[in-house]
């Protein structure tokens, strides 16, 4: 049962990264119907901007300093990015065929992975990240059920930024005009919404989210690597398609069953097919599942069929 | 920007009165400039020594022989010679820093590169101040006549052999050889020194591009392209007869057979592939798995030392069953998918494409049932015997030439490809590929209409995976491994880039991208660490500048071209309903 | 006289609104029959159930006395073809191309065949070339057959869209609105190729606004308001009925209460 319970935890905690990454997917689609495949990357940038600030920081900056301005690092280089990605490589393709746009993202995709993988110093296979956040000190969750601080931090962090998320869009300004151009994109640039900029917003928050993901990751695993943000993405992506894309709390529930069932496949699929070697496969089972038996995702997609 | 272009124009007014005798006298000097040698020193190749012209001299001389334009009035005159000039200017420019850089220093720079340089400058401001042309000039023709069949068909074979010259030349620059896992960047370990390939390589590509540019500007390429049309079955007979012939060419080495027969591999993926995506609008992101599957069934089945099932079945059965089976992996992925819509399929089919690859990792006995040994792959596939005691690993002497055992494996790739392009062809042109277009255009309409949707995407789909098992299974007898390596994700999206590049829907397209995309990096090797991220940007600026790809289907020209989305089912929605909350 | 179409009680709901409440419609052989009403009366709506687009709430639809199958394809196998309001070619299909997909049910050729190319799959795709030509100089398309669909003018868009239509050999015959955007001539020209599809013994069924062209053309006209059927019957009925006019002009208390 003990096992059970911590696996349970483990879930949650890998759930909740891809809640917050799945969040930038379905805002994106939720407005452009557009699957951003490059915004896997975004979050691996994230974490690659948060180590770039903590290298910058002279040695033995406490971590309580440190972490806030890795955040912020983080964050600016994956806003950065997304923003240049979305002026640059996909606005132009606005009313061009669907295809183009996907190929692009893909293309925007290994660009961004190269990039990283040529120009970063050391970056060729997985570079070490600072262990700001002691991984061996952890929290007895009672039993033998515990959380390490890093994992916690996770999971504090991850709902923090989901439910100042949800805040912005229902109660702010923007967030209604966002609401709004998802609707019903030509209304609303009828009533004076600049839909550019809206469309902008929901990359820049999408990007924001996924940075605080890639702190997270680095945090957890003790290392950041180029290769991170593919799968995870994709991994991401599928979190926002079981939830309902287009649908913000569709991502989060998506991201946490998602979180759960690739740990609890790892732990109790029927042998030979258990263990961590088959537990990227597991996710991918579940996302061609989801997609065959319920596209609509599991709280329904926002997203009206397009005739 | 537009300070640049007023500036220019300002200039171009000043010139424009003598733009004629500017640019001939630039190109006339340009010619003169090709026979004096242009490096001092003889450590630099391709012939810059002497008086005769070789390498980037002869490409400079040949694009500067178009400044006739300059006496003769033909159609398309200034673009075409705007680019003959420009890229004259552009190797000439390139060779004569390469000469400065690789013999240390300007003084290593022969008389004729210097004059050359600013010969071609002449040359290319002649070109660019010239009267624009008048771009309603219709597609010549021949005039009609009792030789006109004749004449064209020749034609048809001269342009075969055109191309098999070409890619016989851009084989046969040697490539810089590396030791394996060096660390290759622009500026890092690699001396400049070492990049006389590839610097030899890049001014025949660029005089490549130039002439093709040339040419298809004076409408030559158009005209030839009718011709071709009209003659199709003289072309195709030519084009293989080329390909056939390739080997003899070769003098005996292996090495650029073994290049040609992998490009053969990928050029039959990328047509096969082209299929899904260029006529039935189907984004496959998973199609390198498909062709996984045929190599490893082949591979597991051919009598490899390392295959876990002792059993060596005929080839012929072999490629069948390969074809067979992927195909019918084809059907299980699309048969429930295929009903999403389009983005959602290529997540699908990139979510069966890691499945694949993380099956065939795990399956070494460990972490699954021994069928695939993991990492290491299935290797040692023995050679290939006809059954006339013809084996394949062997040296043969045909004609009076000894021909390397890779020929026997190129003939054969060449086989494949030609049944692929074949088929592709055919069905392109049929009922079939008439129906998928359909459905790429406008869904609904194409059901109104009688066509059982669901049941011809799924057969493109399926037909595609059955052409990448068989391209599969003959790739595992030429490379003689299979292993999880050669199929993952990255693999798929080069064969994307590859139809992509070379144009969607077209067969030679396909061709010409694979071919582009396999020697890019084999010949330039200072790309190989950076192809990736090339091959990434490409995408990105192929989608934004020429979606239809170089060798576009008059179709998707149209299609990727047209004002605003219209009835185009493959166009993103004018209106759309969706939602956040 | 053979009943061609047999609609009966059909009804489609769209959550809580009901679009088109259990309407019957009976087509007889070489019948043209005229289908108005006001705008969102749930005429379209009504053809999309009868060829599959859309699946009925409730109701039956027969065509020659067996149902008609819930699958547009299946539909257009059976005979009943269909055009669309807001004309939906293949845009950058030629028209000659465009006609030949009409050709898709009543052709046979496979992958195999069409790789293989053996007399029958050249004797089929010359019969659907001469078929598709014959049609193409039928609505007077036959100049223009390599054109892109997308390139010709509004009026013989309508007409391309009416012979891919005729391609499939249909029993019979759904117009949405074929003079839409027409001038009076090319509306003049629409009902003399709606008399000759008439002749070829193809029964049609149209949707229009053009009350002119409708009572000069049908043979029934059937009146749709507010997805019920008002009533049904020759033209001169229709047209002298107080309720259809009503219906269209709406009468002042009606308003009010809306």
């Amino acid at each position: 049962m003990d096992l059970f319970l911590q696996q349970l935890v483990n879930g949650l905690v890998l759930g909740a990264t891809y809640g917050l990454i799945a969040l930038g997917y379905t805002m994106v689609y939720g407005i452009v119907q557009l699957i951003n495949f490059a915004h896997g990357e975004i979050f691996m940038l994230g974490g690659f901007g948060a180590l770039t600030t903590y290298l910058a920081l002279p040695s033995g900056t406490p971590a309580g300093v440190a972490l806030p301005l890795m955040l912020l690092g983080g964050m600016a280089v994956s806003v950065t990015v997304a923003v240049i990605m979305e002026r640059f490589a996909y606005r132009p393709l606005r009313g061009a065929p669907r295809l183009a746009p996907l190929i692009t993202a893909l293309g925007v995709s290994i660009a961004l992975q190269e990039l990283i993988r040529n120009f970063y110093p050391r970056a060729k296979s997985a570079r070490n990240f600072p262990q700001l956040v002691n991984p061996d000190r952890r929290f007895s969750l009672g039993g033998d059920v515990s959380i390490s601080a890093p994992n916690l931090l996770t999971i504090v962090v991850a709902v923090i930024g989901m439910v100042a998320l949800s805040t912005f869009v229902r109660r702010s300004r923007t967030g209604r005009a966002m609401q709004a151009t998802a609707q019903d994109p030509d209304t609303a640039r009828l009533m004076g919404i600049d839909t550019d900029r809206i469309i902008v917003t929901a990359f820049v928050l999408g990007a924001a989210l996924a940075a605080v993901a890639g702190l997270a990751q680095g945090l957890r695993f003790g290392q950041v690597d180029f290769r991170m943000g593919f799968i995870t993405g994709i991994k991401a992506f599928t979190a926002a398609v079981l939830g309902g894309i287009g649908n913000i709390s569709g991502a989060v529930l998506g991201g946490f069953t998602l979180g759960l069932v690739e740990v609890m496949a790892t732990q109790y699929a029927p042998e030979p097919f258990a263990g961590g070697a088959w537990k990227d496969a597991w996710a991918f089972v579940v996302l061609i599942v989801v997609l065959v038996f319920r596209p609509t995702g599991l709280l329904g997609e926002r997203v009206a069929a397009r005739a | 920007m537009s300070v640049v272009a007023a500036a220019r124009t300002r200039g171009g007014a000043l010139v424009a009165p003598f733009a004629r005798q500017l640019g001939l006298a630039g190109s006339v000097l340009l010619v003169i400039c090709c026979f004096l040698p242009w490096s001092t020193y003889s450590g630099f190749p391709g012939k810059m020594l002497n008086s005769t012209p070789g390498g980037a001299r002869l490409y400079v001389l040949l694009l500067a022989l178009f400044g006739f334009l300059f006496v003769k009035d033909l159609p398309g005159r200034r673009r075409a010679l705007g680019s003959a000039s420009t890229f004259a200017f552009v190797i000439a420019l390139l060779t004569m820093l390469f000469i400065a850089y690789a013999g240390r220093g300007l003084v290593n720079v022969g008389s004729g590169a210097f004059v050359g340089v600013v010969a071609a400058l002449l040359y290319m401001v002649g070109a660019r101040s010239l009267p624009e042309d008048d771009r309603t000039a219709p597609v010549r023709s021949l005039p009609d006549g009792r030789w006109r069949a004749a004449v064209e068909s020749v034609l048809c074979v001269l342009a075969a052999v055109a191309a098999l010259a070409a890619f016989v030349i851009g084989l046969g620059i040697p490539s810089t050889s590396i030791a394996d896992g060096e660390d290759y960047r622009l500026g890092g370990a690699i001396s400049l020194n070492d990049l006389t390939n590839e610097s030899q390589f890049l001014s025949f590509l660029l005089f490549l591009c130039g002439l093709m540019l040339a040419l298809s500007r004076m409408g030559v390429i158009a005209s030839l392209g009718a011709i071709t049309k009209r003659h199709s079955k003289v072309l195709v007979a030519a084009g293989l007869m080329a390909a056939v012939v390739f080997p003899f060419t070769q003098g005996g080495d292996g090495y650029s057979l073994r290049i040609a027969a992998s490009i053969g591999v990928f050029a039959a993926a990328a047509v096969g592939l082209n299929i899904v995506v260029g006529l039935a609008g189907l984004l496959d992101l998973g199609y390198i798995a498909f062709f996984g599957v045929g190599a490893y069934f082949a591979a597991i089945v051919s009598g490899s030392i390392t295959s876990v099932i002792d059993v060596h079945l005929p080839f012929g059965l072999v490629i069948l069953l390969s074809a067979l089976i992927a195909g019918l992996f084809g059907v299980l992925l699309g048969a429930p998918t295929l009903r999403l819509r389009g983005d959602y399929l290529a997540i699908v089919t990139l979510g069966f494409g890691e499945i694949f690859r993380i099956t065939v990792n795990n399956l070494d006995g460990s972490a699954g049932p021994k069928l695939t040994n993991g990492p290491n792959g299935v290797s040692n596939i023995p050679d290939l015997v006809l059954p006339g005691g013809f084996s394949f690993g062997e040296n043969h002497n045909l004609f009076g030439v000894d021909l390397p055992f890779q020929a026997n494996y190129y003939w054969l790739e060449v086989i494949l490809v030609a049944v692929v392009m074949t088929a592709f062809l055919r069905l392109a042109e049929s009922r079939i590929g008439r129906a998928w277009v359909a459905i790429r255009e406008d869904e609904l309409a194409a059901a109104a209409t009688g066509i059982n949707t669901t049941r011809l995407k799924l057969l493109a789909f399926a037909l595609g995976a059955t052409l990448a098992g068989a391209a599969g299974s003959v790739s595992a007898h030429v490379v003689k491994v299979a292993a999880p390596d050669s199929f993952t994700f990255l693999e798929s999206a080069l064969l994307l880039a590859a139809v992509i590049l070379g144009g969607m829907g077209t067969v030679q397209g396909a061709l010409l991208g694979a071919t582009v995309l396999y020697l890019l990096p084999e010949k330039l090797r200072f790309l190989q660490d950076l192809r990736l991220l090339v091959f990434g940007i490409v995408l990105v600026l192929i989608m934004r500048l020429r979606p239809e790809g170089l060798v576009p289907s008059k179709r998707r020209q149209r299609e990727f071209h047209e004002a605003g989305g219209g009835a185009d089912a493959l166009a993103a929605p004018p209106g759309h309903a969706g939602a956040l909350g | 006289m053979t009943i061609v179409l047999q609609a009966s009680a059909v009804t489609k709901r769209f959550g809580g609104l009901t679009a088109v409440k259990s309407v019957d419609l009976e087509v007889n052989e070489g019948e043209v029959v005229g289908l108005i009403g006001p705008n969102g009366a749930g005429k379209t709506t009504f053809f999309n159930c009868l060829t599959g687009l859309e699946t009925p709430t409730a109701g039956e639809v027969t065509y020659r006395g067996t149902p008609l199958p819930r699958r547009p394809d299946l539909v257009t196998k059976a005979g009943v073809a269909r055009t669309f309001q807001n004309i939906r070619l293949f845009p950058n299909m030629t028209a000659l191309e465009n006609v030949l997909v009409g050709r898709h049910t009543r052709t046979r050729a496979g992958v195999l065949a069409a790789v293989g190319r053996g007399p029958r799959y050249h004797r089929e795709e010359r019969e659907s070339e001469d078929r598709s030509r014959e049609l193409l100089d039928f609505v007077g398309l036959g100049k223009v057959r390599n054109e892109l669909a997308k390139a010709l003018p509004y009026g013989d868009q309508r007409k391309l869209e009416i012979a891919r239509a005729l391609a499939t050999d249909p029993g019979l015959l759904l117009l949405d609105e074929p003079t839409a955007g027409m001038n009076p001539n090319e509306t003049a020209a629409t009902v003399k190729l709606v008399r000759a599809i008439q002749e070829r013994s193809i029964a049609i069924v149209l949707i229009e606004h053009d009350m002119r062209f409708v009572f000069g053309l049908c043979d029934r006209v059937a009146v749709l308001v507010q997805g019920e059927k008002l009533m049904e019957g020759p033209p001169s009925a229709v047209q002298a009925d107080e309720r259809v006019v009503a219906a269209y002009l709406g009468t002042p208390t009606e308003e009010d209460t809306a």
